[in-house]
Formats: C-alpha cells, sequence, structure tokens
C-alpha cells in the first residue's frame, strides 16, 4: 500500500473525530462508500425478502387459487411494508453494480466489460427484482381483487422473480472472463471459477418455466433451493473479494499489489 | 465543430422535454386532479370509457413516453460533468449511469399499463383496474432511482475537491433535499388514504414537485456549467 493511503492516520480520537478524519482525507472514501452500500442493500434485501415479505422461499406454483387468495392476505402487510422499503432503497443496487464495474475498469481489460456489465445489471434489477415487488404490492393491495386476477398477478411475479435468467447469466459471464484473463490479479482466479457456478444456475432454472411441481418448479430443489444456496455463497464471495481489493487499491497503472 | 457544440445542442433540446413532460400532466385526466386509489373497479373502467378521457390518455401518455427516454440525453450530460469532477475513480458516474437506465425504463413501464387500460376500456372492470393500478404503483413508488441519482450527484459534488468545483456545494445541498422529497412516494403502496396514498399531498404533489423543480434548476445549473466552460475552453485556446 502505497504512503499516501495510510500515512497521517489520525491519533486516538472521538468516533466523530475520526468519521471527520476520514471523510476529508481517505483517499478510498467512494470506494469504501460503495462497498458498504453494497452490505447494506443486500442485508436489506434479506431482510425484506426472507422475513418481510416471505417471497424466499417462494410459495408454490401448484397451489389452488384459494390458497393463494389468503396467502395474499395473511402476508399483505410484509409484502407492502418490505416492498416500499425495497422501492426506497433501490438505488443502492446502483451503486452495488458501480463498484464490480469498477473492479473490471481496474484490470487490464477493455472497458467493453465494464460497461457491459453496468448495463447489463442495471437493468437486472427490474425483472430480477422489482417486477415482482410490484406485482405482489399489486396484489396485496386490494386483497379482495377477482382471484383469477391475484393468480395472474401471483404468478407472472413469481415466474419473472425465479426464471430471469439471461441478464444474470450474461453479466455473470462477462465479469468471470474479464476475471480470468486479467493479469493486473484485481480479482483472484478462484472467484472467477466460482462465477461459473454462478452462470449455471442461472441455466438450471430454465425449466421453472414449465414445471409446475417438483425440483424443477420455481419453488423447487432445483429450480430454487441450489439457485439461492450458489447465489447466497457466491454474494458473500463477491463481497469478501470487493472488500480486499479496495483495502489493495493503490490507484497506480498495472497490478494489484 | 467543436465538441462542445454537441453538448449545447442536446442542452438546448431541454426546453422541448420541458414542454412534454408539462404537457403530458396538463392533459392525462389521471392526473387533474390524481386518481383515488380508492376508487372502485367500475368507477376505474367508466374513468378509461368516458371517450375524452380515452383521447386524452392516449395522447398524453404517448407525451409521457417521449419524456421518460428524453430524460435520457439530460441525464447523459450530468455524467459528463461528473466526469469532470476530480474523484479518484468513476464510481459516482457508474452509479449514476445505473440510475439512468432504471429510472426511465420504470416510467415508460408506467406509461405502458395506463395505454393498456386506455386501449381496450370496454373490457372486464377488475381488469382494467388491475391495469390502472400496476402504473399507478409503478409511476408513484418507483422513485428509488431518482432518489439515488441525487444523492450520488450530492456525493459526488461533495468529494469533488478541487480549486474550483464543476458544481458549487449548494448544488449538492439542493440534490439531498430533493431525494428526501421523493422518498416518501416510495411509500404510496402502502395506504390507500391520507399523504403517502398515491393521490396523497407527499406521494402525488411533493414528488412531482421535486421532479419539476429539481429539472429546472438542474437545467439552469447545467447551462452555466456548459457556458462557462465553453468560455474556459475559448480563453485556453
Amino acid at each position: 500500500m502505497s504512503n499516501a493511503l495510510v500515512e497521517a492516520q489520525p491519533l486516538p480520537a472521538p468516533l466523530s473525530e475520526r468519521i471527520a478524519w476520514q471523510l476529508r482525507h481517505n483517499r478510498k472514501l467512494d470506494l469504501w462508500i460503495a462497498w458498504y452500500t453494497m452490505v447494506v442493500f443486500y442485508t436489506l434485501f434479506g431482510v425484506v425478502f426472507v422475513l418481510m415479505t416471505e417471497v424466499m422461499p417462494p410459495p408454490g406454483p401448484d397451489w389452488s387459487t384459494e390458497r393463494i387468495v389468503r396467502w395474499f392476505s395473511d402476508t399483505r402487510g410484509g409484502l407492502l411494508n418490505g416492498f416500499a422499503i425495497i422501492f426506497a432503497v433501490t438505488g443502492m443496487a446502483a451503486m452495488c453494480n458501480a463498484i464490480i464495474s469498477y473492479s473490471m475498469w481496474r484490470m487490464s481489460v477493455s472497458k467493453a466489460f465494464s460497461y457491459a456489465y453496468l448495463i447489463i445489471y442495471s437493468l437486472a434489477a427490474i425483472p430480477g427484482m422489482l417486477f415482482c415487488a410490484i406485482l405482489l404490492t399489486v396484489g396485496a393491495l386490494r386483497p379482495e381483487r377477482d382471484p383469477k386476477l391475484l393468480v395472474w398477478l401471483y404468478e407472472a411475479a413469481f415466474l419473472t422473480f425465479v426464471g430471469t435468467m439471461g441478464i444474470f447469466l450474461v453479466g455473470t459471464l462477462v465479469w468471470m472472463i474479464a476475471i480470468l484473463i486479467d493479469k493486473n490479479r484485481v480479482l483472484p482466479a478462484w472467484f472467477g471459477f466460482l462465477n461459473i457456478c454462478n452462470l449455471l444456475t442461472e441455466v438450471v432454472v430454465a425449466p421453472a418455466w414449465t414445471a409446475r411441481r417438483g425440483a424443477f418448479s420455481w419453488n423447487g430443489s432445483v429450480a430454487f433451493w441450489i439457485d439461492t444456496i450458489v447465489f447466497v455463497v457466491y454474494t458473500c464471495a463477491f463481497i469478501w473479494v470487493l472488500r480486499r481489493m479496495v483495502e489493495r487499491e493503490t490507484f497506480s497503472a498495472g497490478a494489484a499489489p | 465543430m467543436r465538441r462542445g457544440d454537441g453538448e449545447l445542442i442536446l442542452f438546448w433540446l431541454l426546453p422541448a422535454l420541458g414542454v412534454t413532460w408539462i404537457a403530458a400532466c396538463w392533459m392525462f385526466p389521471g392526473f387533474n386532479p390524481p386518481m383515488s386509489p380508492r376508487m372502485p373497479a367500475e368507477d376505474v373502467a367508466a374513468f378509461y370509457r368516458d371517450p375524452h378521457n380515452a383521447v386524452l390518455t392516449k395522447i398524453s401518455m404517448v407525451l409521457f413516453n417521449w419524456f421518460c427516454v428524453g430524460m435520457i440525453p439530460f441525464l447523459a450530460l450530468i455524467i459528463t460533468q461528473i466526469h469532470r469532477m476530480a474523484h479518484h475513480t468513476p464510481i459516482w458516474a457508474f452509479a449514476f449511469i445505473g440510475c439512468m437506465a432504471g429510472g426511465p425504463t420504470l416510467l415508460f413501464t408506467a406509461d405502458l399499463f395506463w395505454l393498456v387500460a386506455a386501449f381496450r376500456p370496454e373490457r372486464d372492470a377488475a381488469l382494467t383496474q388491475m391495469y390502472n393500478d400496476i402504473a399507478w404503483v409503478t409511476f408513484s413508488a418507483q422513485a428509488g432511482f431518482l432518489v439515488a441519482q441525487c444523492i450520488f450527484l450530492a456525493i459526488a459534488i461533495y468529494l469533488d475537491r478541487q480549486p474550483k468545483p464543476v458544481f458549487k456545494t449548494w448544488v449538492a445541498h439542493f440534490n439531498l433535499v430533493v431525494a428526501a422529497a421523493l422518498v416518501p412516494a416510495t411509500f404510496s403502496a402502502v395506504s390507500l388514504t391520507g399523504p403517502i396514498a398515491w393521490d396523497g399531498i407527499a406521494s402525488f404533489w411533493v414528488k412531482n414537485g421535486a421532479l419539476i423543480t429539481w429539472l429546472i434548476v438542474m437545467t439552469v445549473v447545467l447551462g452555466t456549467t456548459l457556458y462557462a466552460q465553453r468560455r474556459e475552453e475559448a480563453w485556453v485556446r
């Protein structure tokens, strides 16, 4: 790490003064803001989708109309409040994409990788998260709505949430290629290979568009559970490797230390 | 032609963008006054079945569609200014680009469902009400990217540490105030009544007032900056 990044560390001082010092002098402030934003976003995402809205793990595609109507009534408060939080913090996803795109900007690869990832994942939030949240919010808004329409909202929401593949598949592929051909060692090669696991899960969710029950349905052991476990491991891994990237950053050209 | 000339051409498209926005808001009968989320399905269907409303909805929503996409060159001009700031990384420009992709896409998703509701108003009233709900929830509650782009721009300005910053600090303060004014709208689906409801003072009037104010102020700020930049480049040359 260059001296410019570590020198003049403040003496032990109250927290407020240390924060003020960091705000004024830390050259990596933007990277740290991006990294912490990413941690907060994924934490909120987990709290809302797992605990508040009970969308993860998802209810079944083979549920009866009566059961779907009851599900909307039972989870109404969680759906409306939880997704309102997601709507408020949606933009934090842009910060996550920004730091990942920056990792590719820092690599020895073409800037095309950064731009491709940035746009793919900027749009990914819409079919991968927001359409689901909007449709379930609309369902929860009026539980007295015609049951046929509630079933339509329910199916469209979960199919877009679980079955959206292309953007995550291609986005992960772009990042993986960049990491594996990078000569600046910005991110470790093992993480490049871990990307393969994530992109393969985007392929195995494809049958969720046809299977209404069993392992390949949208709440099945393959289409949901394996996909989600890999996603959680992958997300924890990239949060960790990006933290290492920020710590090692010197803003000098060429290989990372 | 110099590079800055192209930016000025894009900049002078902004009045047309403003006119499109005002015309769309003025003409859409669903905004004057904002449709109540408490309207029964039959009333919602009757709204779209009214020939006068149907025509105005279609015209205004086509204009609104133009506005949604028209915002992108405007936001791109702001990105060129973020690139001129003294940052160590392009993170703020990247984050702003992310919002620039997401925000307009969601706005014209709302636009699409209003148009779908108006296209075949004789359909089942419950279906028309659902399209109308999707449009309103998307239009009102999807302010997250707008909130974030204001915050990102504000932080980018605060971190622009150079003797002559690109934007003055008050522009950052202003963007934070606008972001705060937009946040309540993201909760508009939580209640069908009161200030948070999509026809309420916070979710409709404050949010859209903040958005219009932001467009006007940022147009002036951007214009001033572009012309100042042009004068400096001419002087250097």
